[in-house]
């Protein structure tokens, strides 16, 4: 998983030059784990109710402000982009019908 | 009109004619919705990974979307606040030169005290 993040800069929080290896491979071992017990957790909240939805992780950060606000910008954005394709397609539908 | 980085905008396929209808897309947007996609687009961990890595984690193929871009986005700013801590860490023991395990696992060691790390429902048989 690490080795995706590096082009997102990562490698420039780490050290101003090559991060050490030993450290990536850290980073990298808390991450899986964080991320396996926030799906462990999340899994949890929703086995009450059933299918595992993206509202049980907000729900588990909650309390954490930043995570809360940045992943609600992240979900607008994303059904900003899935509205915009949509319009897009029928715009140009529109277009092959009006030029025949 | 913005300037667009084309390098940055491909939403993950090769096919030109959904690249094409992207670029289109995007030269439609003003721009502050150009600054909020980009921000969106470095947002962190490859969703086909992170999706993959989901998906073995809860033992479903059926991750979605939004559920990617949510836990890709917690994960790294949790990524961000270990870092962080671990440049305290080293400036309170003036340290200098690449951050170190012993920094990382100090960093953890805080973060899990402030709350910030989830408590394992199944404690570990080996510590």
């Amino acid at each position: 998983v690490m080795s995706s993040y590096w082009p997102f800069g990562l490698t420039g929080c780490l050290s101003v030059g090559q991060p050490l290896p030993e450290t990536v491979a850290l980073v990298e071992d808390i991450v899986v784990e964080y991320i396996t017990d926030l799906v462990h957790k999340a899994e949890n909240v929703a086995s009450k109710r059933g299918k595992l939805l993206t509202e049980d992780f907000l729900y588990l950060i909650r309390k954490d402000m930043r995570k809360l606000h940045r992943s609600t910008e992240l979900l607008s954005m994303n059904e900003e982009l899935k509205q915009a394709r949509k319009a897009f397609d029928v715009n140009e539908e529109t277009l092959v019908v009006t030029n025949e | 009109p913005m300037e667009v980085d084309l390098d940055k905008l491909p939403s993950g396929t090769s096919d030109p004619d959904k690249l094409a209808k992207m670029n289109a897309l995007l030269s439609q947007f003003t721009e502050d919705q150009m600054n909020r996609y980009e921000s969106f687009r470095r947002s962190g961990f490859q969703k086909s990974n992170m999706k993959k890595l989901l998906a073995s984690i809860t033992g479903s193929q059926k991750i979605s979307m939004p559920t990617t871009i949510v836990v890709s986005g917690i994960a790294k700013m949790f990524v961000g606040e270990v870092i962080e801590t671990a440049r305290i860490v080293m400036s309170e023991r003036k340290d200098s030169g690449p951050i170190r395990p012993c920094h990382i696992r100090e960093a953890y060691r805080r973060l899990k005290l402030e709350g910030k790390i989830p408590k394992r429902s199944v404690p570990r048989l080996f510590r």
